[in-house]
């Protein structure tokens, strides 16, 4: 008679009181697969993910990134404008301007990706 | 089984049959490799992967370089630039003008980058000896890819010119005007 009264009493349970652990635990694991896709899905689509070189691919690299920019020195919005203050000017923009105009970034001939600098064709390219 | 069903079934695999001839076409279009090609890529695919990993580390290190240097030309030189002269109640609105075309022009190259390197890690990712053709069209297009960043890289350069010309002309006038008061 008292076995038969607790086993009324465990099956009134509602199953959300049975399996709250389980349920606690799926749970979790859901919600952080949906927090994990959002921010894999930032990372993917705001450009972060070009710019970490941190990435397993990109260790043979990774030292000669430039950390900061020490020597990027910035203009002052505040002040005359006369032949020294453009004179100072020039400077800074002509030491910036000659560095990215010493390599051809993204260039070559033929093009690093064509047929025939992958051995793909002889004369055609892409 | 009744008519309804009959026909919904039929319907089913018309469209699946029509969708795979479609793609089987679109595929046969947008390849132009030819049979001696595929055997190129197929004897060329490890030092072409090779190739392809090396230019991606060296592409990112080119990107984030650069793109720090262009961006710093824009907010620590141009706008700064701008400012002064507009403080100084002079005309700055060429120097906008560029500043501006410079600007969308960044705008270009981070989205084209985007675009690129994503494609060029597909292309990497692509089985070259079992798939030669999808490695040729994947490569292909992380090309196409690649030439618009160049282009970018080129509009950058140009409009750094065109401030810089811009500048010396700034200069004459100013010079000018002191010299006439």
């Amino acid at each position: 008679m008292e076995a038969n009264k607790t086993n009324s009493i465990y099956d009134d349970r509602s199953f959300k009181d049975r399996h709250s652990f389980l349920l606690f635990i799926t749970g979790s694991i859901l919600v952080s697969t949906v927090i994990v896709v959002i921010s894999m899905t930032m990372y993917n689509g705001s450009g972060a993910a070009q710019l970490d070189l941190s990435r397993p691919g990109y260790v043979s690299v990774r030292s000669q990134a430039i950390e900061g920019e020490s020597d990027f020195q910035s203009y002052s919005s505040v002040g005359t404008m006369d032949k020294e203050a453009i004179d100072s000017f020039k400077k800074l923009f002509d030491k910036q301007s000659k560095k990215l105009k010493a390599v051809d970034a993204f260039g070559g001939s033929p093009s690093p990706l064509s047929p025939v600098s992958l051995g793909i064709d002889d004369q055609t390219a892409l | 089984m009744t008519i309804f069903k009959k026909l919904t079934v039929i319907s089913l695999l018309s469209a699946i049959l029509l969708s795979l001839i479609f793609i089987a076409s679109a595929r046969a279009v947008s390849s132009n490799v030819t049979d001696q090609q595929i055997q190129r890529i197929r004897e060329n695919c490890l030092s072409a992967k090779a190739t392809l990993k090396q230019l991606h580390a060296s592409d990112a290190l080119l990107r984030v370089n650069r793109g720090q240097i262009y961006e710093s030309i824009s907010i620590k030189l141009m706008s700064k630039f701008n400012g002064r002269v507009a403080n100084n109640g002079l005309d700055n609105s060429t120097f906008v003008s560029v500043t501006n075309r410079y600007n969308l022009a960044l705008d270009d190259f981070r989205s084209h980058y985007i675009k690129y390197e994503e494609h060029l890690s597909a292309a990497i990712a692509v089985d070259c000896l079992k798939q030669p053709v999808s490695f040729y069209d994947a490569v292909s297009v992380a090309n196409s890819d690649r030439i618009k960043v160049h282009s970018d890289i080129t509009k950058l350069n140009q409009a750094i010119d065109q401030y810089r010309s811009s500048l010396t002309q700034f200069e004459n006038n100013l010079l000018a005007d002191k010299e006439s008061n």
